[in-house]
């Protein structure tokens, strides 16, 4: 303590530059919680929505303006460089359109708008700091800022019991595999004496430390970690139910945005900090991966509602771009990011027709709210269709494109096996998607749930005071059931053209993540 | 690599046998003799009230928590003010942004009503 007395303490140099994506997110996070507590409920419903899209906008400036930056900023803590900026890229994108999705939901009503989008802020400012970060202690902060508002999200439709079961579920698992990932983190810690990335690959690189027992322990149990966050078998068993009792605007999220973040990390951590290990984890995640892929198809299989359906695809999705990762090359990290990339288009079109029926129908997200809707919406039928063909993998789609790039990595880094395990797994996988594409374009739509009909021979629920009295989530602007939606019909729209634009002229997307594989230092 | 935990693992070892033999023996060695008093919460003063599966008003928990937030975020304020003179400017800046997000906190609790009684 004495030095510390008298000489003056040092902060470490902040490069406020770097750090400026990270600050907008949280700033907005802050202004939004402030707004959200201002003015009429009216206001509130569209100024806060609004705000959060601005501070979004304002991160992917900020994240465009620092582009082409190769800098570790912070004491090195975090570092700023192509593959930090593309992940921040699709969190941002991801996180506009779950606002968009969730601007007339009900779990941003009860939550009181303000809340809703603040949790929604600071998760993804979680994410793009664990996207950025390169010391195990950044790590971790950026993995608890990312999920402790998302288990809060989960639960935000506070009068509906399975949300609350959704919730309470993620926040047992996912505190189980951060502790474990925790764990993990201090001893490897322990085994080379460094939180940093570099300081860890160089411990690792001379002696004999990289076959250690207790770096090795580290290693498995961080492996284990991450495979709760990002839902990899035999860690999967939570994705399900909570896909599908969390809110669908989040469910739409958390599917898309917590892969981004959890592969970020995968690539940072494994292929750079541990990348001496790599004889040791390379093959177990390779099972993992295969495991995954199985286990991801064959439960979607007969699934009839479409959240758990894409709960299991996200496994099996998970298990395809774990491929890049195992492989560790400069092909593996672009082919990962990609595929993130059209995960975020494929999964967001997806679900936002999803949104879209949840509030046009009572069929909740089962398959049948989708029947008919070829002939009575094409432009839902056709986002819906693109996006199940792509996460198919079917030619012409970004998934296609994706997939291709996953097996060309898995075959050149000596996994070929890896890359059969994918085309199987794409071959499981139409077996449940294409029943979506059968059932809204080759079945009746039920006459007594059309909307047509139901405005005719069913009372609209909206304009209903003697019934919808006390309850305020049918007052305010008309119920979930009616009303047109643009911006979730605007999200399907574009998530679905992007789909098709990168699945036939990829060249953007390969040029974007390019930069992305070279900044690791892999071959 | 491993032989520097060896006296952090004999001190784990040592406190669980430790611990685990006064547990165990007490219950195997020790006189029991119930009496009505003897199984009451409290063994002296008045008869308990207190009834099993008696509910709390939600508010204590609000209550307790918000307590426990901002008396920690003063424990943490306190060293920083005996040393801010040590420390420079760079300290009062930090403290000063997390001085002014605990009062937009605390100006959100406020007004969310979670300090009113209910």
């Amino acid at each position: 303590m004495i030095p510390l007395a008298t000489a003056h303490l040092k902060g470490p140099h902040i490069d406020f530059a770097g750090l400026s994506p990270l600050i907008a997110l949280l700033g907005g996070s802050v202004l939004v919680l402030i707004v959200g507590l201002l003015g009429s409920r009216w206001i509130r419903a569209q100024a806060v929505p609004s705000l959060s899209l601005g501070a979004l906008g304002a991160a992917l400036g900020l994240t465009i303006w620092q582009w082409n930056a190769q800098k570790s900023i912070v004491s090195g803590a975090l570092r700023i460089d192509d593959l930090a900026l593309v992940l921040n890229l699709v969190l941002i994108a991801g996180a506009a359109c779950t606002v968009l999705l969730a601007w007339r939901s009900l779990a941003a009503r009860e939550a009181a708008h303000g809340e809703f989008h603040a949790l929604l802020l600071s998760s993804v400012a979680g994410m793009s700091l664990l996207a950025a970060a390169q010391n195990t202690v950044a790590l971790f902060v950026g993995l608890e800022l990312l999920s402790i508002p998302l288990y809060v999200l989960c639960a935000t439709e506070l009068k509906r019991e399975h949300s609350l079961e959704s919730g309470l579920k993620y926040l047992i698992v996912g505190s189980v595999g951060s502790a474990t990932l925790l764990y993990g983190l201090a001893m490897i810690y322990g085994a080379t004496g460094t939180t940093d990335f570099a300081g860890i690959a160089s411990a690792l690189s001379n002696g004999s430390l990289a076959t250690d027992p207790l770096t090795l322990t580290g290693v498995a149990l961080c492996v284990a970690g991450l495979c709760f966050k990002s839902s990899i078998a035999p860690f999967h068993q939570w994705t399900p139910d909570v896909y599908e009792g969390a809110p669908t605007p989040v469910t739409a999220f958390m599917a898309v945005t917590t892969k981004v973040a959890a592969f970020g990390v995968f690539l940072r951590f494994f292929d750079v900090a541990l990348i001496d290990t790599q004889v040791s984890w390379g093959p177990a995640l390779a099972v993992l991966a295969t495991i995954t892929i199985l286990v991801g198809n064959v439960g979607a299989l007969g699934q009839s509602s479409l959240k758990r359906m894409l709960a299991y695809s996200s496994v099996a999705q998970a298990g395809y771009m774990l491929a890049g990762v195992v492989v560790s090359t400069q092909l593996g990290v672009r082919a990962t990011v990609f595929y993130l990339a059209a995960y975020l288009f494929m999964n967001m079109a997806a679900f936002a027709v999803i949104v879209a029926r949840e509030r046009q129908t009572d069929l909740g997200d089962s398959i049948g709210a989708l029947a008919g809707l070829g002939r009575e919406r094409p432009l839902l039928a056709w986002p819906m269709t693109i996006s199940m063909l792509a996460l198919a993998g079917i030619p012409a789609t970004a998934g296609f494109m994706g997939k291709f790039y996953l097996i060309d990595a898995a075959v050149s880094g000596g996994y070929t096996w890896l890359g059969v395990a994918i085309v199987v797994g794409s071959m499981i996988s139409l077996g449940y998607y294409l029943p979506v594409i059968a059932a809204m374009w080759m079945r009746e739509a039920p006459a007594a749930t059309s909307p047509n009909d139901a405005s005719v021979l069913a009372p609209t629920p909206g304009p209903l005071p003697a019934l919808a009295g006390g309850s305020s989530e049918l007052d305010e602007d008309g119920g979930p059931l009616s009303g047109s939606q643009p911006e979730v019909l605007v999200v399907a729209v574009l998530a679905g053209a992007a789909t098709i634009f990168f699945g036939v002229i990829p060249q953007p997307l390969f040029d974007l993540v390019h930069g992305a594989g070279s900044g690791l230092g892999l071959f | 690599m491993l032989r520097s935990y060896l006296p952090a693992i004999v001190f784990l070892v040592l406190g669980g046998a430790v611990g685990g033999a006064f547990a165990v023996l007490n219950s195997v060695i020790g006189p029991r003799r119930a009496t009505p008093h003897k199984q009451d919460p409290y063994e002296c003063g008045l008869p308990s009230e207190v009834k099993r599966g008696m509910r709390f008003g939600i508010s204590f928990y609000l209550i307790a928590m918000l307590f426990i937030l901002f008396d920690i975020e003063v424990v943490f304020l306190y060293p920083i003010a005996v040393e801010l003179r040590a420390y420079g400017s760079y300290a009062l800046t930090e403290t000063i942004v997390f001085i002014v997000l605990l009062f937009v906190a605390f100006g959100y609790v406020w007004r969310r009503g979670a300090l009113e009684w209910r």
